[in-house]
């Protein structure tokens, strides 16, 4: 799990570490997390499970993958959740229960994630509020959908799209492969392209981009695109997993995935994260979520629980960092 | 880590299972034709057993909604305005019970408009609209509720302005400003499917139950009848109860972690067809498809297509009538009309035998579908 390089790496030894300390925090807390559900319930740790973790994770991890780009420059996305929605509805529809319409519907959820993202960028980077105008943005896709739908689902996803995504090669979900592919390919954008450097240019120092000649527009845009891009799998990959969602069905995945970005160490004030933080963010709440299901806790105590692992990770996160900041 | 340990210890200990009070809104359902009294659900019991679950576990409110309505005060002559509010419009359930509306509105001539509204969950906005109704003077008013309770005012508000009301889809109840009810009843159709499923597992085994979303009437009554059924059967143990909120996705992933946490599974009660399709799903893709009987289900279509499908997993339909709203326009005519009414209407929930469920199954059609007898015209969508 490595991000854009920084002195954060440096101890107060000069030794360089693999992993900014910042970072530890999470990982010793997912570390313990999974030690503390092993001891509590047998089955928590068996490979089998662990797995279908991973890919419980991965429509809320695909989401926290663009949506890292979008925080890098300062800004936030909560459309994720009616781009997932309109999206495995509308694919639902172009495939048709057909597989030769597979490509075509794929192709149509990319370029209406992308539009939608580019939307978002366009006036996000004209200085409309982005918490706001994403979330206008996603309640209207919703009230969309069920125009569009009159409240069923339409059509029906192609046999293969999900009997092929959902299949396992040995003991690994397709699904979890799909998600840490998409995770290494953004990774790779984000720390080794010039236009990774400059989404964090353009978050930690607009000022300094402007002036170095970054069009500090033109990469906010793309990175709500590329958020668009990314809630559009999202989609997708909701499909393959569950079959044509409700309106209900993507309702607070806006948050998880946002919640997954932030405990990943990726800050509001831009410039710091990445995505592998991302994708650990988004397991560690599926880790929560699947040891109060495994423990037969009621909803109500789920919810308490899964806040509960979301602040002490995040203060686990402040501590480790304030100890990096101290070196 | 500490902490964390302390606290998962501490909320181990916690009871599971809660249902809050009933009220709010109901959901999904399915359609069927309507009658004047409770349909008969599955009698008897396990292994050629002689419990009478029926008489065992009565209907509630059944007497309650035998009694009279007096409709002479809201008799009134045509041409009538009908007026529609919907506390949500966001599942296939919904939708189809309100084309039923539409359908059975159009067959009677002397309703010449239907005034509409869409609450989208906002118990607040539904308010608004019924008073907006009673602004417009509209003859009748039939909706489903957001929450019965917060709309008590302004239904007794409209009662007084001289125009019935008809609550339809949800529970029975008999809260001031509900002139009468055409209902869906989740406690026989939770019944039904309790009473099917431990017949099934001859009396004995281990199961697990999915409800709707917590404190809706249905979770309320469905967790009801289950319990009731599962105290005439001592040797099914009910391993867990979650919510699975009508939602296929959610239903996957809590039964992921059942499989996890239960070596073996003998039932599955639930009597929502949607959720059904997710915890079959998560059975199939663990390879314990083999272990378990699940509970008859209602008439989604991807449910109807799944047990086609896998006819030895088939446990027939416990059904839960989309053309509940037709009935609610039936009921709401006679009351216009001045004639004899009760207080509540029953539609559905009546059994099907695998053999017939299997041919409800539309392949052609989405999964969120509904059998239905609508006119194309009268379809959500196609």
């Amino acid at each position: 799990m490595t991000d854009v390089p920084s002195a954060a790496t440096a101890t107060r030894a000069g030794v360089r570490l693999p992993i900014a300390p910042a970072r530890i925090g999470l990982v010793l807390a997912i570390v313990g997390l999974c030690l503390v559900a092993g001891w509590l319930s047998p089955g928590f740790l068996t490979p089998n499970n662990l797995l279908n973790v991973v890919r419980q994770a991965s429509v809320v991890g695909v989401a926290a993958i663009g949506l890292t780009f979008v925080v890098l420059v300062r800004g936030v996305d909560v459309s994720v959740a009616g781009v997932i929605t309109v999206v495995a509805t509308i694919a639902t529809g172009v495939m048709n229960g057909s597989d030769a319409n597979i490509p075509l519907a794929v192709a149509v959820a990319i370029v209406l994630g992308l539009a939608i993202g580019t939307f978002n960028g366009l006036l996000a980077s004209r200085g409309v509020h982005p918490f706001i105008l994403t979330l206008g943005v996603g309640v209207a896709l919703l009230g969309l959908t069920q125009l569009f739908t009159g409240g069923t689902s339409l059509g029906n996803p192609a046999p293969s799209f999900r009997s092929v995504l959902n299949a396992r090669i040995g003991p690994v979900p397709v699904l979890a492969i799909v998600f840490f592919v998409l995770a290494g390919i953004a990774a790779l954008v984000h720390g080794r392209t010039t236009f990774g450097r400059r989404i964090v240019l353009v978050g930690a120092n607009p000022l300094a981009a402007r002036l170095s000649g970054v069009s500090v527009n033109r990469y906010v845009i793309l990175a709500y695109a590329t958020s668009g891009l990314t809630a559009a799998l999202a989609g997708l990959v909701l499909l393959a997993r569950s079959g044509p969602p409700s309106n209900f069905t993507g309702m607070g995945l806006e948050f998880q995935a946002l919640a997954a970005v932030i405990l990943g160490g990726t800050s509001f004030a831009g410039g710091k994260g990445g995505v592998w933080g991302s994708v650990a963010g988004a397991l560690a709440m599926a880790l929560a979520l699947n040891l109060v299901n495994i423990l037969g806790l009621p909803f109500s105590a789920q919810q308490i629980v899964q806040g509960a692992v979301i602040i002490l990770i995040a203060a686990a996160y402040a501590a480790v960092r304030k100890e990096s900041a101290g070196d | 880590m500490t902490l964390l340990a302390s606290l998962a210890l501490a909320l181990a200990a916690c009871t599971s299972t809660a249902s809050p009070s009933a009220s709010s809104p109901a959901g999904g359902g399915a359609s069927s034709a309507p009658s004047s009294a409770p349909s008969a659900a599955a009698s008897g019991g396990a292994g050629g057993g002689a419990v009478d679950v029926e008489k065992s576990c009565p209907t509630p409110d059944a007497e309650k909604a035998a009694a009279a309505v007096d409709t002479a005060k809201f008799k009134t002559d045509g041409p009538w305005t009908l007026g529609v509010s919907a506390g949500y419009l966001s599942n296939a359930w919904v939708a189809f019970n309100n084309a039923y509306v539409s359908y059975g509105a159009s067959l009677e001539p002397r309703y010449t408009s239907v005034v509409r509204s869409d609450a989208g969950f906002d118990v607040n906005k539904q308010v608004a609209d019924i008073e907006d109704m009673i602004t417009k003077n509209v003859s009748g008013i039939i909706y489903w509720p957001v929450d019965n309770g917060a709309l008590s005012t302004v239904l007794q508000k409209a009662e007084a302005a001289g125009i019935p009301t008809v609550n339809v889809a949800n529970g029975f109840s008999d809260q001031a400003g509900i002139t009468a009810n055409a209902q869906i009843d989740n406690y026989i159709n939770g019944r039904t499917a309790a009473a099917k499923l431990v017949e099934s597992l001859g009396g004995k085994g281990e199961i697990v139950s999915v409800l709707p979303i917590a404190g809706t009437n249905s979770a309320t009554l469905q967790d009801a009848a289950l319990k009731c059924v599962l105290g005439l059967y001592p040797d099914i143990k009910l391993l867990d109860t979650q919510n699975g909120d009508w939602d296929t996705a959610k239903s996957k992933t809590i039964t992921e972690a059942w499989l996890q946490r239960f070596p073996k599974i003998d039932g599955v009660y639930s009597p929502s067809g949607q959720m059904s399709l997710g915890v079959a799903e998560a059975f199939d893709e663990a390879g314990r498809m083999d272990e378990v009987t699940f509970s008859p289900a209602d008439e989604y279509n991807g449910w109807l297509k799944w047990i086609a499908a896998h006819p030895d997993k088939n446990s027939g339909l416990s059904t839960f009538p989309t053309s509940v709203g037709k009935t609610a326009v039936e009921v709401m005519t006679g009351i216009l009309d001045g004639k004899a009414t009760t207080k509540g209407t029953w539609a559905g929930a009546e059994y099907v035998a695998p053999d017939a469920a299997a041919k409800l199954a539309s392949p052609e059609r989405p999964d969120d579908w509904w059998p239905n007898d609508l006119p194309d015209s009268f379809l959500p969508s196609k």
